[in-house]
C-alpha cells in the first residue's frame, strides 16, 4: 500500500485509480473464483465445466436407452425360488465347478455371455428366455430352453470330455436352476418378441474376404495380452482360468456356434477387447475370428464317421473351416480333451 | 509495482515520517475479499466436515451391521470372505481351489481352521484325493478375532462332522502364538496338526534363498549412489505405505516391466525414474523376483472414507453401463493378479491405487496394455476410484509363493 502525497493530490485520476482498479479487479476475481469453487464443490456446476465423466454415462445411457434392463442381483428374492436363481447364477459363472460332471473344457457360460448373461449383444439370457421354445435348423425340431442349454453343454462346454461324458440328462436340476436364473433375469420382458440386443448381433462379411495372416496380426496386437500368445488363456496362481482358452483341448468344440466365423466375428466386434467393444473394424473382427477358428479344437460330438461326412451333415454352407484344408492340414479332426484326464476319480 | 513508476518524477518521500499512512484506511475491496474468503472458507470447512462425518457414520454403521445382524453363525462372513474361491456351497473350484465340504482338514475342528485363516497356506495340498497347488492368503490383517472365530465355527459346523463353536479368546491366543509363523507349508505341515488327513505331497524347497543374492540384498537394503535402497520407501518387507505401493507378492515380470518403463520414460515418477536409470536389465529382473517371493502381512487399510459396497461391486461385478468390467475379470479372483500384465491388487494401499487410477484417467500414466486402464479409469468418477481403492485395500494380501516349484514337488511324490 504505498501511497504518496503527490499521487493522492495531483495524480488521483492516474496512479491511484489504476491501483484501485487493479485491487477491485483482483478482489472481484477472487470472489468469483471462491464462489465458483463453492459451486463446483456443492455439485451445482454443469458437468461440462467440471470435467467429470458424466457425458460418458449419458452416452452409455443413450445407447442403452431402449435396451432391456435386467433386475439387480441384490433383489433376488429370499425364498426357495431365489435360492434356485442363486444356484443358477453360480452354475452360469462357475460352470466347471457347479456343473462339474458335464463340463469337458476350461470354460464357463459367462465367458461368452458376459456380465453373467446380462450384457446386450453378448447373447444375454433375458433375451434368450423370451425367444424359446423355437424351431432350430441346427437339430430341425422345436427346442425348449432345456433343449437349447443341453446343446450348450454338448458343444460349447464340450460335455463329451466331461466326467459324465455327456450333457446333463433331461429334467436334471442343473436345467431347473439355470432356467430359474434366466426367467428371473427376464423379469418384466415381453414374451415371444425379438428383443434389441439379443444374440451377438451381425457383422457383414467383408467384401475382400478374410486373411489368416492378417488375423494373426490382429490377434497378437489386441488379444494376446489376455488370452496368451498361444490363445490358451491365462490362469491365476491357484490354476484357475482368468482368461478363457480360445482353441485347443480346453476350449469349445467344433459343434459350437462360436466355431463359426460369422458368430465369432459378431461376438468379437461387439464385446472385445473387454471394455473396448467396437474397437476392431468389421474386417479385423472377421479376420481375427477366422484366425482363432482355424485352430484345432475338440471334435464335433455329432461326428460318427469321417470329418467330411460330418461336414456335409452338420456344417454345409456354414462360414467355417470345418472339413476344409488349411496349409495341407484337414481342419476338424479334433484334439483330445484333457480336462477329464486332469480330474482324478473320487475314492 | 506502480510505486516504482512514480519514483521517476517525484521526490523521494521523507524516510522518517510518513503521516499519509495514518490517513489511508484499508481499501474497501480488501475488506470484500477478506469477507468473501472467510465465508468461502467457513462454508468449505462446513461442507467437507459434513462429508467426512457422513462417510464415517456410514462406515461405522456398515461395520456394525456387518458384525451384528445375521452374522450370528458366521454365514455372511463366510460368503463375504471365502465364497469367491471356496464357493458358497464349499465345493471349491475344480483343479484350483480345494473343497471345504468333506475336506479331511476339517477333522482338526475349528481350531485348525482358525490357524489356517491366521497363517494362510503356500504349498501343495491333497484334499479328497485331488492335489491342489495351494495358495491361500492370510486373513490375519483382514479379520478380527471375533470374525475368525465365527468363520471357523461356521465352516466346521457346515462342512464337517467335527463342528464346534470356537471362542474369540482362543483366536486371540492363537494370533499371538502364530504372529511370526508364516504360512503353512502346504498339506505336509497341516497334516501334522490334522491326523485325519491323507498322506500329503512334499513341500518344495522355497525359492526365496535363490532370489536373495548379494547384489539384490545391497540394492534393497543399502542402495548404490542414485539408486536408493528400495526398503527406505517400500519397507523392509516390501509392504509399502500410503502412496508408496506394496511390492511384496507382486509378480516378478510385472515389477521388472514397471522398472523398465520408469527407466525409458514410459511411466512417470521422478524418484523411480532416477532409481531405475541406475539399474541394469539383470538387476530389474532379479529385484522383481526378490519382491515376488516376499510374503508380508497387509498394512493397508480402507482409509479414504469411500463407499466400500460400491467398491466391492466394481471389483466383483463391474459397472457395465459405464463400460467397466469387474476388476477381477482380468486381475484374477480376489485380485491376486495374472502375470505379467495384470498386477495383484489385493492389500494395495488405497491412496496409491486411487492415485494411479487418477493418473490413468488424466493421461499421466499410459503404460497399460491396449490402453485398457486409461479407458476404464476415465469411465469411473473420482468417488468410484476411491471406493474401489478402499475395497481392494481391505482384502488379504496375495499369497505369494513358490508357484514355479509346485510342479517339482508333485513330481517328487509321484
Amino acid at each position: 500500500m504505498s501511497t504518496d502525497p503527490k499521487a493522492r493530490e495531483g495524480d488521483s485520476k492516474g496512479g491511484k485509480h489504476t491501483a484501485r482498479n487493479i485491487i477491485f479487479a483482483a478482489g472481484g476475481g477472487l470472489a468469483l473464483v471462491a464462489l465458483g469453487t463453492l459451486a463446483v464443490e456443492l455439485g451445482l456446476a454443469p458437468t461440462w465445466l467440471t470435467g467429470e465423466p458424466v457425458q460418458k454415462t449419458a452416452m452409455a445411457e443413450e445407447t442403452q436407452h431402449n435396451l432391456f434392463n435386467p433386475p439387480d442381483p441384490a433383489d433376488i428374492p429370499d425364498d426357495e425360488f431365489g435360492a434356485a436363481v442363486q444356484r443358477g447364477m453360480a452354475i452360469f459363472t462357475n460352470t466347471g465347478t457347479n456343473a462339474a460332471d458335464h463340463v469337458g473344457n476350461g470354460l464357463a457360460c459367462s465367458n461368452c455371455h458376459l456380465d453373467s448373461g446380462r450384457q446386450p449383444l453378448s447373447a444375454p439370457m433375458w433375451a434368450a428366455w423370451v425367444a424359446y421354445p423355437k424351431y432350430r435348423g441346427k437339430n430341425k425340431q422345436i427346442n425348449t430352453m432345456e433343449d437349447r442349454v443341453m446343446g450348450c453343454f454338448s458343444y460349447s462346454m464340450n460335455a463329451q470330455g466331461s466326467p459324465a461324458g455327456g450333457p446333463p440328462p433331461h429334467g436334471d436340476d442343473i436345467y431347473r436352476d439355470l432356467e430359474s436364473y434366466f426367467y428371473w433375469l427376464a423379469t418384466g420382458a415381453p414374451t415371444n418378441v425379438s428383443m434389441e440386443g439379443s444374440g451377438f448381433g451381425k457383422v457383414e462379411k467383408p467384401e475382400q474376404g478374410y486373411d489368416l495372416a492378417r488375423g494373426e496380426a490382429v490377434f497378437a496386437e489386441n488379444c494376446a495380452v489376455c488370452h496368451g500368445p498361444d490363445g490358451q488363456g491365462q490362469k491365476d496362481l491357484n490354476g484357475r482360468y482368468v482368461f478363457p482358452p480360445l482353441w485347443g483341448a480346453d476350449s469349445y468344440n467344433w459343434g459350437a456356434g462360436m466355431a463359426r466365423i460369422d458368430t465369432a466375428a459378431a461376438f468379437v466386434k461387439h464385446n472385445m477387447p473387454l471394455s473396448q467393444p467396437g474397437k476392431l473394424t468389421d474386417q479385423e473382427a472377421w479376420e481375427v475370428a477366422a484366425f482363432l477358428d482355424s485352430h484345432e479344437r475338440p471334435k464335433d460330438p455329432r461326428q460318427t464317421g469321417s470329418v467330411e461326412e460330418a461336414r456335409k451333415a452338420h456344417h454345409d454352407g456354414d462360414e467355417t473351416f470345418y472339413g476344409k484344408t488349411v496349409d495341407g492340414r484337414l481342419i476338424g479332426v479334433g484334439v483330445q480333451a484333457s480336462a477329464a484326464a486332469e480330474v482324478p476319480t473320487e475314492d | 509495482m506502480f510505486g516504482r513508476n512514480r519514483k521517476h518524477d517525484q521526490p523521494r518521500p521523507d524516510e522518517n515520517f510518513e503521516p499519509y499512512e495514518e490517513f489511508s484506511g484499508i481499501p474497501m475491496p480488501v475488506y470484500w475479499i477478506a469477507i468473501a474468503l472467510a465465508i468461502w472458507g467457513a462454508l468449505m470447512l462446513y461442507d467437507t466436515g459434513k462429508d467426512v462425518t457422513l462417510a464415517q457414520d456410514d462406515r461405522v454403521e456398515d461395520r456394525a451391521v456387518q458384525v451384528s445382524a445375521d452374522l450370528g453363525e458366521g454365514g455372511n462372513l463366510f460368503v463375504a470372505n471365502c465364497s469367491t474361491c471356496h464357493q458358497p456351497d464349499g465345493q471349491g473350484l475344480r483343479g484350483a481351489v480345494p473343497p471345504l465340504a468333506g475336506s479331511e482338514v476339517l477333522g482338526g475342528g475349528p481350531d485348525i481352521v482358525a490357524r489356517i485363516l491366521l497363517r494362510g497356506i503356500d504349498g501343495p495340498i491333497r484334499v479328497r484325493g485331488e492335489d491342489f497347488d495351494g495358495h491361500m492368503p492370510s486373513f490375519a490383517s483382514a479379520l478380527n478375532d471375533d470374525e475368525i472365530a465365527r468363520i471357523a465355527s461356521y465352516v466346521t459346523l457346515t462342512f464337517s462332522e467335527a463342528g464346534t463353536k470356537l471362542d474369540p479368546s482362543r483366536v486371540a491366543k492363537l494370533r499371538d502364538e502364530l504372529a511370526d509363523a508364516g504360512s503353512f507349508e502346504g498339506g505336509a505341515e497341516l497334516a501334522k496338526l490334522a491326523t485325519s488327513m491323507s498322506p500329503q505331497p512334499l513341500y518344495p524347497v522355497p525359492k526365496m534363498a535363490d532370489a536373495m543374492t548379494a547384489t539384490v540384498r545391497d540394492l534393497v537394503f543399502v542402495g548404490r549412489g542414485d539408486v536408493w535402497a528400495c526398503a527406505s520407501c517400500h519397507g523392509d518387507l516390501g509392504q509399502g505405505g500410503e502412496n508408496t505401493p506394496r511390492l511384496a507378492g507382486q509378480s516378478a515380470d510385472y515389477l521388472a516391466k514397471q522398472l523398465n518403463d520408469f527407466r525409458d520414460g514410459t511411466r512417470n515418477n521422478e524418484s523411480m525414474q532416477i532409481v531405475a536409470a541406475g539399474l541394469s536389465d539383470a538387476e530389474t529382473a532379479s529385484l522383481g523376483t526378490y519382491f515376488s517371493t516376499l510374503r508380508a502381512p497387509s498394512n493397508a487399510s480402507p482409509n479414504l472414507s469411500a463407499d466400500l459396497a460400491r467398491g466391492e461391486q466394481l471389483a466383483l461385478r463391474g459397472d457395465w453401463a459405464l463400460g467397466v468390467p469387474a476388476c477381477f475379470t482380468c486381475h484374477g479372483s480376489s485380485g491376486f493378479g495374472v502375470a505379467p500384465d495384470f498386477p495383484a491388487l489385493s492389500a494395495q494401499h488405497a491412496p496409491y491405487t486411487a492415485t494411479q487410477l487418477a493418473t490413468w484417467a488424466g493421461g499421466d500414466r499410459q503404460n497399460s496394455p491396449l490402453g485398457l486402464m486409461r479407458q476404464i479409469s476415465q469411465a469411473l468418477s473420482s468417488e468410484d476410484r476411491r471406493a474401489v481403492a478402499d475395497y481392494l485395500a481391505s482384502l488379504p494380501p496375495v499369497p505369494a509363493g513358490q508357484t514355479a516349484s509346485a510342479e517339482e514337488a508333485t513330481s517328487n511324490v509321484n
